[in-house]
């Protein structure tokens, strides 16, 4: 059937990969806006979007991985993400160099990701409230009094998202077919 | 570590600043993003599906648990209950849509010039920056940008602040970009509300340009004076507090919404009033 729609079983399994990759994104989003926004924990909004592309870049390299943190990012961005339009250029700058840095200096485990996620989290929501101190729209003590917990406290969904891109990646996995 | 940074991944990285910067230039421009439309379109069923879920599994969580206590109190009514659990379910949900019609219709009948529209919430912003969230009605339903969200209590919710097909984006009351023009019910003093958002009183509503000598108490409730948008005589909040400004030339007030917003549903869009 495979030979039939002049698909290899390699391009059907990468097809394959990348479409649950999306799914899981797309899940994500749903997860994060319908459940976590509406259900603080601890009065703190949790956001794991950017732990799911930046697990995905760091699994799936900076090129492959890299062009799925913009798309991802641009789709957070429209999905009317606050500020999106900062995550549009820190998410996938910040995915890309953590998955050149897991691959030169650290290593793709677990550790390494979470590292690399919390950093790239910390990043991200540092500049959107530099942002907002600088049109005073904010206050100094927001950022030790929700932003910083929160982006911790987001750092426990790191596991199931970091077990569920590790699976999707092994959909694709050998090509020794 | 220089040969795993290709041209290929720096040329994304150069495309993500430029799409950025391109969205920033966009939005500024004209208050909307490109694609957004599109986007949240796309997105409107998965979070209809996805909040239809959640609220499915929260009825049925709260039913065992009236389940539980019901079967303490008599296991001789076991099985009527067992037999009329797929009713009591459902009565359940109908049971709390009547009492927000109801209300509604009240409402309607004191206000015979609103026309409101009832849309279920399908989810809500994500960030610690802002207080808003998605309905499942937008512009097929009338529902446009700059209209007004309330409880079946008239208390105000918030605004719509965009509008698509089959979906429209709400901006609460206690996100700090919406000012209501408000006066204290029993004093008749006028002032501004704003959400007071990321300014260290979270979850309350600060009443600014309040007169220097005015007398407020505790539990004073606040109403909408009337405008283009807010409909005269809903309800904004309570007072809790009050102080001087930093100005110290004004006084401010710190109210509690009226509107429960951690536990609402459903909210009704006023897509039409008449402004006397």
């Amino acid at each position: 059937m495979l030979s039939h729609l002049h698909i290899t079983a390699r391009q059907w399994k990468t097809g394959l990969k990348w479409t649950l990759y999306a799914a899981l994104f797309l899940l994500t989003m749903v997860f994060q806006t319908v459940i976590l926004a509406k259900h603080p924990i601890l009065g703190l909004k949790l956001n794991p979007v950017p732990l799911l592309i930046v697990c995905v870049c760091v699994r799936e390299g900076p090129e492959g991985g890299g062009l799925f943190a913009l798309l991802a990012s641009l789709f957070w961005c429209l999905s009317g993400a606050d500020y999106g339009n900062l995550s549009v250029a820190i998410l996938p700058a910040g995915a890309i160099l953590s998955a050149v840095l897991c691959r030169a200096v650290l290593t793709m485990r677990f550790f390494p990701t979470f590292l690399c996620c919390l950093a790239v989290s910390l990043l991200h929501d540092s500049v959107i409230y530099a942002l907002k101190l600088l049109l005073a729209a904010g206050r100094p003590s927001y950022y030790t009094e929700t932003i910083l917990p929160s982006v911790l406290l987001s750092m426990i969904l790191m596991p199931p998202v970091y077990l569920l891109v590790k699976a999707v990646h092994k959909t694709g996995g050998s090509y020794d077919l | 570590m220089k040969k795993h940074f290709s041209a290929r991944a720096k040329w994304l990285i150069a495309i993500a600043v430029l799409l950025a910067m391109g969205i920033t230039v966009f939005h500024a421009v004209s208050s909307r993003r490109p694609g957004q439309t599109v986007v949240q379109t796309i997105l409107a069923p998965f979070r209809s599906a996805g909040s239809t879920l959640v609220r499915q599994v929260e009825r049925y969580y709260d039913y065992v648990f009236q389940y539980e206590s019901l079967q303490a109190e008599n296991k001789a009514l076991r099985e009527q209950i067992m037999a009329m659990e797929e009713d009591v379910r459902s009565a359940d949900s109908l049971q709390r849509e009547n009492e927000r019609l109801h209300q509604l219709l009240g409402l309607v009948e004191e206000h015979r010039d609103y026309h409101p529209t009832s849309a279920y919430i399908i989810s809500w912003n994500g960030s610690n920056w802002k207080s808003a969230f998605t309905i499942d009605k937008g512009t097929s339903s009338g529902i446009e940008e700059g209209m007004v969200a309330i409880t079946e209590y008239s208390q105000v919710v918030g605004l719509v602040t965009e509008a698509g097909p089959n979906w429209a984006t709400v901006t609460t009351v206690l996100d700090s970009v919406l000012g209501i023009s408000a006066s204290v019910a029993s004093s008749g003093y006028t002032g501004k509300v704003e959400g007071a958002l990321a300014t260290g009183s979270e979850g309350l509503l600060r009443m600014n340009y309040l007169p220097t000598d005015s007398v407020l108490r505790n539990n004073d409730q606040v109403l909408t004076t009337g405008s283009t948008v807010y409909p005269r005589g809903l309800i904004i909040g309570y007072i809790t507090d009050a102080g001087f400004d930093e100005t110290g030339v004004a006084k401010y007030a710190l109210l509690r919404p009226a509107a429960d917003l951690d536990n609402l549903e459903q909210v009704f869009i006023i897509t039409h009033y008449e402004n006397n």
